[in-house]
């Protein structure tokens, strides 16, 4: 299994010197087995160059195939897909995977994206052939090789984990998510940024617990996981309500779960690339006092390779 | 009058090693007057580097007051709206202006790009800062504080877009990103509209060559761009709304094009430049 990451930020593309070196575009993972299946983990702006290498073979032709799993709808994780050539060439076959909504359906909110007057070709214009499938919490399915499972995370209007199992490895996509322990994100606003921390009801702090569950079996056994790591503790303290975590908390995931590698992940947008390789150091020292957790910080254009290649 | 470019690139922000010099941030110029009044063009990417710089004033004090003039709502002249810091200050004012009539702007443009699925704040009320919209169709011609403003909409492919002029200082700024003319080149009413201004900042998305392989995209080439500056005799002309895959050696050929095609048209007089982040030009 070949892993490649296109983007590796959060919130929005920061263009520029400082971010030169770990890259300024918006979150995007490509993840292909020895069989040629095709996976995709959401669209932010790095999947812009994705789509321009995949025009380079059999998606140029029309007869490309690939499968798009996406976290949640944030713009960072699908801005880039207005953008994506694949989808406007005739024959390509495209499915878009994300969690089943109440208010309006997947298809829609995507479509949303092009219309006028934000973007100059409506969705219906696109020429692949383009399916949805909407999943519920916890859905576990296949996608030709390899298997897929998810899991909730705690994310303002809910964001969706996946992990996927091919050629003997696993790799664990864990964004965007906060910490299981201070609020109980869901579809309401959280204005601020007081930690609800000791005033959690009884219920909201079970199914933060459930979910904290869910997520380490997620990763439980992985070869890497890909976590959210956008803020310092000193950053989490003043912005808890935006939904991400610190270093600490996937280092405790990983280790409770028995991981090999952590890739620090959804870098904020004001991180330079020195203040990366500093929060890289500190994250890596603090795994050193309690076991042997390897970590990277994603850049773009990190390509790994996991079990049978 | 400092004219500031925070974006400068077209489509999407394109971040990299390949353009770091010119910038990889999607539209956004600030226009600071003698007297201090601002305005903004557009909200691009780069709109999020301008908030930050804002703090250090009034605007981190809730005391800040700002024009912005939008050209048209393509993500790129828009997505950075929801990151442009100064407008989660509660006591800022901003008055936003643009082409459709006020309501339809405040929930075409801002209210659907800040809804629950796409972004947190779930709605532009949870901003802080008040934010009054304006349609320019239903004004004509604008007199903000120290400003005159004059807007005329220019063809952009199938739609259209604002153009903005505006004369202070006893200087004249005009932009016109996003300009994409058919065959005859630019209209008379654009022509008029950038008619002898000191600083023209004008779309040259292409060279003339890609744009010719992209005609459908409504977008010029150098050659549009230096055409408009000739026949309108402006002072100086600033390219602007790089292609997302134009390297910072691409457009320093785009600029030195533009000089030599000036120089035949025997306009030496007419200046030149590839706007940057972070340029600042004072008129």
């Amino acid at each position: 299994m070949r892993v490649r990451f296109w983007g590796v930020r959060g919130s929005l593309p920061v263009p520029g010197a400082p971010t030169e070196r770990y890259g300024g575009n918006t979150s995007c993972v490509e993840i292909s087995t020895s069989s040629g299946t095709r996976i995709i983990i959401d669209g932010g702006t790095g999947i812009r160059r994705l789509g321009k290498e995949l025009m380079r073979g059999e998606f140029d032709q029309g007869k490309g195939r690939a499968h798009l799993l996406v976290s949640h709808t944030h713009w960072d994780h699908i801005q880039g897909l207005p953008f994506f050539a694949p989808f406007y060439r005739d024959g390509n076959r495209l499915f878009v995977y994300a969690r089943q909504r109440d208010d309006q359906n997947l298809r829609s909110v995507f479509a949303s994206q092009a219309d006028a007057p934000f973007f100059p070709v409506p969705f219906h214009k696109t020429r692949a052939d383009v399916a949805f499938r909407e999943l519920l919490d916890g859905a576990r399915f296949e996608i030709e090789d390899a298997q897929v499972s998810t899991a909730r995370l705690n994310h303002p209007y809910i964001a969706t984990a996946y992990s996927v199992t091919a050629d003997g490895a696993k790799v664990t996509y864990v964004a965007d998510t906060a910490p299981f322990t201070d609020i109980l994100f869901g579809h309401e606003f959280v204005s601020g940024p007081a930690l609800a921390q000791g005033k959690l009801s009884k219920s909201d702090r079970a199914k933060l617990a459930i979910m904290a569950e869910d997520v380490v079996r997620l990763c439980t056994d992985a070869d890497l996981v890909i976590y959210d790591t956008m803020y310092t503790a000193g950053e989490y303290q003043k912005y808890p309500h935006f939904g991400h975590s610190r270093p600490q908390d996937a280092i405790a995931v990983c280790q409770a779960a028995g991981v090999k590698c952590l890739a620090l992940f959804h870098h904020a947008p004001d991180r330079s690339d020195s203040e990366v390789d500093t929060m890289l150091a500190g994250a890596r020292a603090l795994a050193k006092e309690q076991g042997t957790l390897d970590i990277v910080a994603a850049y773009e254009g990190l390509d790994l390779t996991l079990g049978r290649g | 009058m400092d004219v500031t470019f925070w974006g400068v690139r077209g489509s999407i922000p394109s971040p990299g090693p390949f353009t770091v010099r010119y910038g990889g941030n999607t539209p956004c110029v600030s226009v600071r007057l003698d007297n201090d009044e601002l305005f903004i063009l557009d909200l691009g990417t780069g709109a999020r580097n301008l908030g930050t710089s804002l703090f250090a004033g009034p605007f981190g004090k809730g005391q800040g007051r700002a024009t912005v003039l939008l050209s048209h709502a393509h993500w790129d002249h828009i997505q950075g709206f929801p990151f442009f810091g100064p407008f989660y200050v509660q006591g800022n004012h901003f008055t936003v202006v643009g082409q459709t009539r006020g309501e339809q702007l405040l929930d075409r443009v801002l209210e659907r790009q800040m809804a629950a699925q796409f972004f947190p704040v779930q709605t532009y009320r949870n901003m802080g800062a008040t934010i009054d919209m304006r349609g320019l169709s239903d004004e004509g011609d604008l007199k903000i504080g120290g400003a005159r403003i004059s807007a005329t909409l220019i063809p952009h492919g199938g739609t259209q877009v604002l153009a903005f002029r505006i004369e202070a200082d006893g200087k004249t700024l005009v932009y016109a990103s996003d300009a994409g003319y058919d065959k005859n080149g630019p209209t008379p009413d654009a022509l008029a509209l950038f008619q002898g201004a000191d600083l023209l900042i004008h779309d040259s998305t292409f060279t003339p060559e890609d744009r010719a392989q992209r005609l459908d995209r409504g977008l010029s080439s150098l050659e549009e761009a230096v055409q408009a500056a000739f026949r309108a005799q402006v002072k100086k002309l600033a390219l602007f709304h790089y292609d997302q895959d134009y390297t910072d050696n691409d457009v320093d050929q785009l600029v030195a094009r533009g000089r030599r095609l000036l120089d035949d048209k025997g306009a030496r007089a007419i200046a030149i430049l590839g706007a940057a982040e972070g340029l600042t030009v004072h008129l």
